[in-house]
Parts: C-alpha cells; sequence; structure tokens
C-alpha cells in the first residue's frame, strides 16, 4: 500500500510497478530477502544472468570513474590528508598521547580515504539525480524485466510463489497474521523439541516401571523395541513431531489405548471447564474493577481489593477441599464430585478455578482503569459534555480494556494448566489429571501429547488475541503500517 | 490499609493520627516490629510447655529468647528517647546497633534492619541514593498492611530458625499410635493426624520447607531471568531476537505442566522441584527485565558511561541494572507467594516434596483424606499457606507503592 503511493515515476503497467517496487523493498529485510531468492529461485536467476550480463556497460561507473577523476585533479585528496592530519595531531596533544608519526600518518591516510570515497559516493548520486538516471541494481533489473508483459507472463508459473509471498508483504494485516502465525508455528515446535527433550533425558526406566520388578532384561528390550524407545535421540524427535503434527503419537507406554484419542476425549471438558470459568471471573471481576477505580480509597475499593488479594493467595486445592466440606458434606447441596450428567456438580470446579483469574482480573482492571481515567482525552470527553457514564463506558473502559484482554490471553494458559490440581480435587477426569496420572511411569507419549497439546491450544489463543488487537487497536494498525 | 481508613474518616482521627505520626520514625516503627515478633516466637514457642515433653535445648532456648526480647524493649525505649527525625544520632547508640545485629541470629531480622538502618543514621550518608533509600524506607514502614506481612514472613522466618532448639523434630515426624486423630488441645494445639503426630508442630516445621522453596525457586529465575532480559534488552537486534525466541518456546508452556513434565522426568523430590518452578519463571523476569533495561538504556546516564569508555559489561551491571532492579523486586515479592502455593499445590498432588518430610502442601494431602471426621487437619495447613502467601502479596504491593508510585 504504502509503497504504492511512493512509487517512482516508471512505464509499464501499474501491476508490474507494483511488484517491482515490492520487490525492491523485500530485498532490504534480511529475512525476507532470504525467502524471496529462495521461492523464486528460477526467476531470480534468470534475473541475475541479466544483471551481470548489463552491469558492465551500466553509466554508474562511468559516472564515478569521471567524478573521481574531478576530484583528484581539484586536489581533494590532499586537502582531506592535511585536514585529518592536523586533527589528529590536535587530538593527542589534548589527551597528552604520544604517537609516531609514521603511525599518525598511517592513521590520517585510512580516515581520509574513507571521506574521499563517501564524497565520491555522494557526489556521483547526486549527479546520477540531476540527470534523472539511475543505478543498475539487482532490483532495478528486476523491475526492467517485470515491466515487459512476456517476462511477467512466463513468469508467473516458475514464480509462483514468490508473486504469493510479494502479495503477503503488500498488505500490512496479511504480512502482520502471517508473521504472528509463523512464529507461533516456531513456538510449536519449539515447544515439542523442548518437551521430548526433558522426557528423553529422564533417567527412570518406563519399561521396568510397567513390567514391574521382575521382568527379564529381553521383556524390557521387547518393549524399548516396540515403542521405539531403542533409537537415537534424532530419530524418536522426527516420530513424535511427525505424530504431534499427523494427531497420531501412537499407543500410551500403559493401557493400550490411543494418545491422541484419549487426549481428545478429556480435552474438551477441561476446555470447557476452563471457559465457562473464565467467562464467569471476567463477568465479576471487570466491573468490579471498574467499581474500584471509580470509587478509588473508598470501602467499596479497599473491600474489592482485599478480597481479590485473599483470592490470589488461597491455593485452589484447598478451597475445593473446604468447598466440598461445607457444600457437599456438611450441606448437601452440592455434589462432591464432577459428574458430566450434573449440571450442578460443575459449579464448584468453575468456581475454584476462576477465583484466581477473577483476583488478577479486578486488580488489572482497576489500575488499567485508573491509569486511562488521567489521560488527556478523558479530560476532553468531560469537556465535550458528556455524561459520566458515557465518559467512563466509552472512552475510559474501552481503553482500559486492551491491558486487561493481554492478561486474561496470558492466564487462560495458566488455567488451562493449572486445571490439574482442580480436576484432581474433584475427581474430574480432563486432561489435566490425565497427564498427572501418566506421570509416575512416566508414560512419554501421553505426558508429551497432553503438555503439547496444551501448549499449542495456548499459542493459537493468544494469536487469535494479538490478531484481534491489530484490527481493532488504532495503535497498533499504524505502528503495523509503518514497518 | 487501616492508616488510610482512617485518613479519609472525620477530622479527629486524622489528628490524633498525625500527632502518632510525628513521633513515629522509621527505626520506631522497626524496633516495635522487632519487639513483637520477638515476643511471638517467644509465645508459640511456650505452648510446647503443655507438651508430655520438651527437647533438651528447649529450656536454654527460651531464657536466651528471653533475655533478647528484654533487650529489645531496652532498644524500642533507647530509639523512642533518641532517635528523632531529621537529626544524627549520637555515636554511643552504634553499640547497640551492633548488639541488635547479633540477635538477628534467631532469624528476627527485623533486629537486623533496625541495626543497619541505625548505623547508616550515625555514619549520617547524605549522597542522594542514600536520601531515596530513606524515602522508600519511610513509605514502606508507614505501610500498615505491608508491614503485617513483612512481620508474619519474619516471624516465620525466625520461628524457623528457633524450632531448631525450641521444638522437639520427633513430634512432627515419628508415629505416636496412642494419640492418633485426636482433636485440639492444649498438648496438641491443632490436633493430632492419623499417625499421632502434632499438627502444630508439623506445621512449624513445615514453615522451614516452604519458606525456602518459595525463596530459592525466585531467587533462581530472577538472577537468570535478569541476566537474560538485560542482555538481549542491552544489545538489542539478534541478540535479543534469539533470546527472546527461545524464552517464548518456554512462556508457552504454563508453569505447572512444564513442572509436571520436569519432575515426570527427573523424580519428585525438592531440588527437582524448585529446578522445575524456576525454569518456568524464568521468561517472565526475563521480559520484565528486558523492558526496564530498554528504557534504562536510553538515559543520558549511560551515554556518559559509554563516553567515558566504559566496558559493555560494566555499564550493564554498574549501571544499567541497579536502576532497572525496581520492579524486578516488586514482581518477585508478588511471585513468591505464588510459587509458595505452586510448591504445595505440586506436593498435594504427589509431585512435590517427598512425602516424609512435613511440608504444607504434604500435610494437607494426608488431611483430605479426613475431611469428613477430620477437617481440621486440612484447614489448619491450607489457612497458613494462605497467611504466608497473603503476607507476601501485602509486602509486594507495599513495595510497589514505595519504590515506584507510578504503577499502583
Amino acid at each position: 500500500m504504502g509503497a504504492a503511493r511512493i512509487a517512482k515515476p516508471s512505464h509499464g503497467s501499474n501491476l508490474s510497478c507494483y511488484i517491482s517496487d515490492v520487490y525492491a523493498k523485500m530485498l532490504l529485510n534480511p529475512s525476507y530477502k532470504y525467502w524471496l531468492l529462495v521461492l523464486g529461485a528460477p526467476v531470480n536467476l534468470i534475473v541475475l544472468l541479466y544483471y551481470g550480463l548489463h552491469r558492465k556497460n551500466d553509466i554508474y561507473h562511468a559516472l564515478m570513474n569521471e567524478t573521481r577523476s574531478e576530484l583528484l585533479e581539484a586536489g581533494y585528496l590532499t586537502q582531506l590528508l592535511e585536514e585529518t592530519q592536523e586533527q589528529l595531531l590536535r587530538k593527542q596533544q589534548f589527551f597528552k598521547q604520544h604517537v609516531s608519526a609514521e603511525r599518525t600518518e598511517r592513521q590520517a591516510k585510512h580516515i581520509a580515504e574513507a571521506k574521499f570515497k563517501e564524497t565520491l559516493f555522494e557526489e556521483t548520486n547526486r549527479k546520477l539525480q540531476s540527470g534523472g538516471q539511475q543505478r543498475l541494481s539487482y532490483a532495478a533489473t528486476f523491475a526492467k524485466l517485470i515491466e515487459n508483459p512476456v517476462f511477467l507472463l512466463l513468469s508467473i508459473l516458475p514464480g509462483l510463489l514468490m508473486y504469493l509471498l510479494i502479495g503477503l508483504y503488500s498488505n500490512p494485516y496479511v504480512k502482520y497474521v502471517f508473521e504472528r502465525l509463523i512464529m507461533s508455528l516456531f513456538v510449536i515446535l519449539g515447544v515439542s523439541v523442548l518437551v521430548f527433550t526433558i522426557l528423553y533425558l529422564s533417567p527412570m526406566n518406563p519399561a521396568a516401571n510397567i513390567l514391574g520388578e521382575t521382568a527379564t532384561e529381553e521383556q524390557i528390550a521387547n518393549f524399548n523395541r516396540i515403542y521405539g524407545l531403542d533409537q537415537s535421540y534424532l530419530s524418536q524427535l522426527w516420530s513424535n513431531i511427525k505424530g504431534i503434527a499427523s494427531f497420531d503419537l501412537g499407543k500410551s507406554f500403559s493401557g493400550n489405548e490411543q494418545v491422541t484419542a484419549t487426549i481428545a476425549r478429556k480435552f474438551p471438558i477441561t476446555f470447557t471447564l476452563t471457559v465457562i470459568s473464565l467467562l464467569l471471573s471476567m463477568l465479576i471481576a471487570i466491573p468490579v474493577g471498574i467499581i474500584s477505580a471509580t470509587r478509588r480509597n473508598s470501602l467499596w475499593d479497599y473491600t474489592f481489593m482485599f478480597i481479590a488479594l485473599i483470592g490470589l493467595s488461597i491455593p485452589s486445592f484447598w478451597q475445593g477441599l473446604i468447598f466440598i466440606l461445607n457444600f457437599s458434606i456438611k450441606l448437601h447441596w452440592l455434589p462432591a464430585t464432577y459428574n458430566p450428567q450434573d449440571w450442578l456438580s460443575i459449579i464448584m470446579p468453575t468456581i475454584v478455578l476462576g477465583t484466581g483469574l477473577s483476583a488478577s482480573v479486578a486488580r488489572m482492571t482497576r489500575s488499567s482503569t485508573l491509569e486511562v481515567i488521567h489521560e488527556d482525552y478523558i479530560l476532553t470527553a468531560k469537556a465535550k459534555g458528556l455524561s459520566k457514564r458515557q465518559v467512563l463506558l466509552r472512552h475510559a473502559v474501552r481503553n482500559a480494556m486492551i491491558p486487561i484482554i493481554t492478561v486474561i490471553g496470558l492466564q487462560f494458559g495458566g488455567m488451562l494448566g493449572g486445571s490439574a490440581v482442580t480436576e484432581k480435587v474433584f475427581n474430574i477426569s480432563g486432561l489435566g489429571s490425565y497427564i498427572v496420572d501418566k506421570q509416575f511411569i512416566p508414560d512419554i507419549p501421553s505426558i508429551m501429547g497432553g503438555v503439547v497439546y496444551t501448549a499449542i491450544t495456548i499459542s493459537l489463543i493468544n494469536v487469535i488475541i494479538d490478531i484481534l488487537y491489530a484490527f481493532l487497536d488504532p495503535r497498533i494498525r499504524t505502528r503495523m503500517k509503518q514497518y | 490499609m487501616i492508616q488510610t481508613n482512617l485518613k479519609t474518616s472525620g477530622g479527629y482521627s486524622k489528628a490524633a493520627l498525625q500527632r502518632v505520626k510525628r513521633h513515629r520514625t522509621t527505626e520506631y516503627t522497626l524496633a516495635v516490629h522487632t519487639l513483637l515478633t520477638g515476643l511471638l516466637v517467644l509465645a508459640v514457642s511456650a505452648l510446647n510447655l503443655f507438651k508430655p515433653y520438651v527437647s533438651d535445648t528447649f529450656l536454654p532456648a527460651m531464657s536466651v529468647l528471653l533475655v533478647i526480647s528484654l533487650f529489645h524493649a531496652i532498644a524500642l525505649l533507647l530509639v523512642l528517647k533518641f532517635v528523632r527525625r531529621n537529626k544524627r544520632i549520637a555515636p554511643r547508640m552504634a553499640a547497640i546497633a551492633g548488639l541488635l545485629i547479633l540477635t538477628s541470629a534467631t532469624g528476627n531480622l527485623f533486629a537486623l534492619l533496625l541495626g543497619i538502618q541505625l548505623l547508616r543514621r550515625i555514619r549520617g550518608q547524605e549522597n542522594p541514593t542514600s536520601a531515596k533509600w530513606e524515602d522508600i524506607w519511610e513509605s514502606l514502614t508507614r505501610n500498615v498492611a505491608a508491614m503485617t506481612g513483612l512481620s508474619f514472613i519474619i516471624f516465620l522466618f525466625s520461628i524457623s530458625v528457633c524450632s531448631l532448639f525450641t521444638f522437639d523434630y520427633s513430634m512432627a515426624t515419628e508415629n505416636n499410635y496412642s494419640a492418633i486423630l485426636q482433636h485440639p488441645s492444649l498438648a496438641y494445639p491443632l490436633g493430632t493426624d492419623n499417625f499421632g503426630r502434632c499438627l502444630f508442630s508439623r506445621i512449624i516445621f513445615g514453615a522451614r520447607t516452604s519458606l525456602i522453596v518459595g525463596l530459592i525457586s525466585t531467587a533462581i529465575p530472577v538472577v537468570v531471568g535478569g541476566i537474560l532480559g538485560a542482555v538481549s534488552g542491552y544489545y538489542g537486534r539478534r541478540t535479543d531476537n534469539i533470546i527472546m525466541r527461545l524464552l517464548d518456546i518456554l512462556y508457552a508452556i504454563p508453569g505447572i505442566l512444564l513442572a509436571i513434565a520436569i519432575i515426570a522426568a527427573f523424580g519428585a523430590n525438592t531440588v527437582n522441584l524448585i529446578l522445575a518452578l524456576s525454569i518456568g519463571s524464568i521468561p517472565t523476569y526475563a521480559r520484565t527485565m528486558r523492558a526496564n533495561v530498554l528504557l534504562v538504556s536510553t538515559y543520558e546516564y549511560v551515554d556518559a558511561a559509554r563516553a567515558f569508555g566504559s566496558g559493555d559489561a560494566k555499564i550493564i551491571f554498574k549501571h544499567i541494572v541497579p536502576n532497572s532492579l525496581a520492579p524486578m523486586i516488586v514482581k518477585a515479592t508478588l511471585t513468591i507467594g505464588a510459587a509458595v502455593i505452586s510448591t504445595s499445590s505440586l506436593s498435594f498432588l504427589g509431585l512435590g516434596v517427598e512425602p516424609h518430610i512435613p511440608e504444607w502442601g504434604n500435610i494437607l494431602k494426608l488431611g483430605s483424606t479426613y475431611l469428613e471426621t477430620n477437617s481440621y487437619l486440612a484447614i489448619y495447613p491450607g489457612l497458613a499457606i494462605i497467611a504466608l502467601v497473603l503476607s507476601f502479596n501485602f509486602l509486594g504491593d507495599g513495595l510497589r507503592d514505595a519504590l515506584d508510585p507510578k504503577l499502583s
């Protein structure tokens, strides 16, 4: 977009001009340059060939030589040399350094030459510009070639990937989303490698744990062969990464079940639980935070923030136990263990899981709203004569929500992980308690799958939040266009 | 919090408060807390008198504690009489300060803080950093909630040290089948568990583990993450990119799941637990530090240091890091609480501290099986955890207000 606006006057169709502009810009970006050259290798080779042939009779070199002789004739170099030498001597005098004359001269010559080159370069460019000419660079070669419709048409098939990349790069939104996705792909890959490496380095022996102490060495070797544990680190890693990508991690060590099928069965339970408690806690925490911020230092504020601090300090398993003790054992209101058929049984787990999040979101909302309230645009909104309510809801809260959503996104990950404890307390057969149950063996594919798929979910959710931001927050939008 | 409440409610209490405040120097507050913490330790230790038997070192240790508390009372009176705001303190007080620092061997860190504070005042440092330090101390000691939190933490630390002499470890670990599942009484203030072990002693000994694990598993990521963040923020560009992208990977795994994976691989014991918790929180600290370093690096004094020809290492560790520590300290204090919760949660799942060590999570795990009949076994250790975590949160909030008013 931006590229098109600053496009230099050039002939040929609009499209080719546009493409060559983006192409030139991409060449300046080190990581994109590499991919651009690799993806469009056939096209780039032809351009390179053309460039190599025409480089010699380029006007730039002739112009440069001309300028050089002009400058030398004017005695510019000797003048520079003298100046530099004097400067160096003065500097040495000031710092009371003693440097041999020969060394000073060498230094001066070095500096003077660098300066001369700089001037030469500037001068040549100035001449080129005043003559309305362009230096024949690689990018310019490409631009010149692509102006030719025949070349463009012929290059579409071999350079399809390259043109796709160019199209991607030219739109800041698409580029941002693309970069964000690539990054999370990298993170997911990294997570898989990290978790596998941790489990690979384990000194535990799953075979001995499963087969029992009486297992013979032959049985253990057989077990290791079946599950591929006798292979090298790299081949195991590769098969695991492949397994994660294709949703097929093989069978678990114990229980003889498909790991991914089990995870697919257990994951929705954890996810539902987390989402419900996330919504519940947002529903409570955000209004609480706003009330606290608008009535700062009031009794409400102190009470709410004290409760929030206690909420942050309660270990969830203890809270769960106390809930069970009071509401199930003593009062018989709610069932103590989770049962998918009974909606009453989901109340306690969601409250327990959501307590920590509510507390931190309420605190975050309060501080974020307080920060926003003192901004100039709030003053403007008040000066416009908007009612207090409108100022608060339309201007303050809307802006304060930005950091809050980030916190919620980050906390969501913590909740997915932290649900392991809550699930254990309420006897819910979700992913968290599955991982905990499997860790005693340790059942490598199950733990690997559980942890990595949770991390993938978290990464994806954070990507979605980031992308939503990019579209909702005008500040991010402008920053996106700038780079 | 109470204090600020008072401030808003009515003129009379405000005036009264002002009168008290005028006399209340930082030293006075510290001296009061020193005495109170000492007395609390003494009182809690004295509960052992109701036990069938006490440890051999009980009587000498108690008399030493009593003498120390008397000395602390004298120190409080001296501080009240001789220490005035904005006045230099007579060098005679140096002896008192020295003795106070010696008495902090009981774990009463307030005595240490008071001693150092007195020595600083006696020396009369007047450079600007010291003045800033003074301000921070003053606003922290005026914050009642923060001081309450700090008191409880120091009390737990002190009782962890003193319990070596005043409590009998066998009460907490050895089975006593004649006193199984007894309800709270004077001999067993919080009752006994299914092996007849005194729950009160177990919680006191558990404080040690919880504090140590919480502190170490916060200190390690602060140092490692801090260094990584500082390097990545200072050098920028490629270094920054590589370090932060690698830390992003760690950041994507929820802390508890990473800890479970590490413990699954290397076994459940205290060292692995500390490592597992530490590794998971490195990225947060690195991010905080990096953001600060990015900000501080743009200040003039960094340019000045560079113009003087200081090396990169010197600039980072002498000029940038000390000036970007404040948010790190606040964050660390606030996350020690989270580390304590994680420790006990993992112990509760059977993935943390070895089951035979009395640790709060372990005690709770045991107690949770007797929820219906002997619910106190699960309630009291949980209350201990909440009190400790709440104290760290109070302290962290207070530190944040004191160090950086902007952050609150």
